[in-house]
């Protein structure tokens, strides 16, 4: 049952390879990924992955299918530990803390560290109660006040406007785009620390992918947003620094614009040029 | 390719499809005979005595009225039972279980007990509760052996849909923070919901005409043997009629009262059953149109 990336033919890169990764001042990272590894049994497909995710900004993760961008951002959850099977070695620091120590209590992380998927997953429940949801999981909140963050979540995840007049109907009658922010919003409305999107437009058609952006670039103010994206605009028009992978390593991490304006390896130049991946 | 091979391919072809239908056409054949002779038999027996009146000896006024309660009040508790470990036991399958080999085993022994002759079930039930734990045939006994039948189903249509649930879907809950086992009740159970309770109406259509299960543990009630007065808990740990047993017992006699009351049954039956699978298939078709 594992759902993750493993289509393309995974072949070694030596192991020294050209990489390069810009500086970021330590008090500016919220999240900093160290020597990170990772294992689907016996597979390795991260290889002492190191990266530093800046606090209330967007960091991009690309690079071709199987590169190891969506077992990087599993790992930010802990959310593989589902399946027995998979592991992590290495370093994950939040706020200091090593999330990946054994006696981190997941489902307190997880509400810190929120995740939205490549299709949209709404609950078989009203739009309210998907809202709603998570918050009932930690907080005993009075009907106003859930009312209340309940219309925040949805206006934040801009939203509000087109379902606050049929809170009480299902959030499966919902269109496509309308319930990747349905589920942006029970992600935010638990007031997480961090925000983890796995390709969250892959499967929404231009306008709601134009619609969710805007959404993201809106919500960094408050959040800091990891991004998986096989869309090399989206990263341009959404993040701040973008990660480029390959063969489960990282080759390049730099702010967006010198990533994509003047690449560090050839790798990156290679495949940001289109010559592969 | 050669015109020769097209030929041979077509033939080929409709030689199937009309051995398909043929086969068909047999089965749907000996199926509507059944029906129209307990259709035709029955309606005539079927009156407004079989509903309200309990059985009696040949001969005196008499009808069915008990046997259908003890038939609803066995199946309803065999239900009961049924529905808890099944749903319970499916859901450890799917979402704990995995491939290891404990499940492996749990899997292939349930598979096993699907198919077990129903015959089974009730000496295996006699040996344990009525020769020994209450000492007594029982609706108790009888509805325990029901629901050994409707478990196995139950359990495999659990594991069944909660595996087509998406993993996004499991995933999503366990991301807002919600453990394994909330997301699973909250949000498993509810989108499996219908699948599930299909499976439980399956379950209980094939319980519903059960006999030989009943033979040695509810035994069978000429009289109404549940009630507020009734000794052994209200009458549940003593015999209890049902409808099976008493078609049984009456389509073998030589009265033709009986027998007519037998044919009368039966049809009450089938249309549970029948009544039982529609609302199963709506209960599927309802489903999200997503």
């Amino acid at each position: 049952m594992t759902a993750v990336e493993t289509s393309e033919p995974v072949t070694e890169i030596a192991e020294t390879y050209e990489h390069y990764a810009a500086e970021v001042p330590a008090d500016r990272v919220k999240l900093h990924v160290r020597d990170l590894d990772f294992y689907y049994g016996k597979h390795k497909a991260l290889h002492g992955v190191t990266l530093p995710v800046v606090d209330r900004g967007v960091t991009a993760l690309i690079g071709p299918s199987g590169c190891g961008k969506s077992t990087l951002l599993r790992a930010m959850n802990r959310i593989y530990g589902l399946y027995p099977e998979q592991r992590a070695e290495g370093e994950i620091m939040l706020d200091g803390e090593d999330i990946l120590e054994r006696r981190v209590d997941v489902a307190t992380l997880r509400s810190r560290v929120g995740m939205v998927f490549q299709k949209p997953t709404p609950f078989p429940m009203s739009i309210y109660d998907n809202v709603a949801f998570g918050v009932r999981l930690y907080e005993g909140l009075s009907r106003p006040d859930m009312d209340a963050r309940v219309e925040e979540a949805l206006r934040k995840a801009a939203l509000w406007d087109e379902v606050k007049d049929k809170l009480r109907q299902s959030g499966l009658g919902l269109s496509g785009g309308q319930q990747q922010r349905l589920c942006v919003a029970r992600g935010i409305a638990v007031r997480p620390e961090i925000l983890l999107l796995d390709e969250p437009a892959s499967a929404l058609d231009p306008l709601s992918t134009r619609k969710l952006e805007e959404t993201i670039v809106e919500l960094k103010r408050d959040y800091t947003i990891v991004i998986v994206t096989h869309n090399l605009q989206q990263a341009t028009r959404v993040s701040d620094n973008t990660a480029f992978m390959y063969l489960g390593r990282l080759i390049e991490f730099a702010p967006t614009s010198e990533l994509f304006s003047a690449p560090k390896t050839k790798r990156t130049a290679d495949y940001i040029g289109g010559r592969f991946g | 390719m050669g015109s020769l091979r097209r030929f041979r391919r077509s033939a080929v072809d409709a030689a199937f499809m009309g051995f398909c239908w043929l086969v068909t056409a047999v089965a749907l054949i000996a199926l509507g005979f059944i029906l129209w002779s307990l259709a035709t038999q029955g309606i005539g027996a079927l009156d407004l005595k079989a509903f309200t009146l309990p059985t009696a000896p040949s001969g005196s006024p008499g009808g069915l009225l008990n046997a259908i309660v003890g038939s609803v009040i066995t199946c309803a508790i065999a239900m009961m039972i049924a529905a808890i470990v099944g749903v319970l036991a499916g859901t450890w399958l799917a979402e704990y279980g995995g491939d290891t080999l404990y499940a492996k085993l749990i899997r292939f022994l349930n598979d096993i007990l699907l198919s077990a002759p129903s015959v089974l079930v009730g000496l295996f039930v006699y040996n344990i509760l009525v020769a020994h734990v209450i000492g007594r045939f029982s609706a108790i006994a009888g509805s325990v052996a029901l629901a050994l039948i409707a478990v196995p189903i139950i359990t495999r249509t659990t594991e069944d849909v909660l595996k087509l649930q998406p993993t996004s879907l499991r995933e999503s809950g366990v991301a807002l923070g919600a453990p394994h086992w909330t997301t699973i009740r909250k949000i498993l159970w509810r989108s499996a919901g219908s699948g599930i309770l299909t499976g439980g109406l399956l379950a209980f259509a094939r319980i519903s005409g059960e006999t030989a299960p009943l033979l040695f543990t509810a035994l069978g009630n000429q009289y109404f043997s549940v009630g507020l007065h009734q000794p052994y808990f209200f009458g549940l740990g003593q015999p209890i009629a049902a409808l099976p047993l008493v078609i049984f017992q009456y389509a073998m006699s030589p009265y033709d009262d009986w027998q007519h009351l037998a044919w009368a049954g039966a049809l009450i039956i089938a249309i549970a059953v029948l009544g039982t699978n529609v609302l199963a298939r709506i209960v599927t078709r309802e489903r999200r149109p997503s």
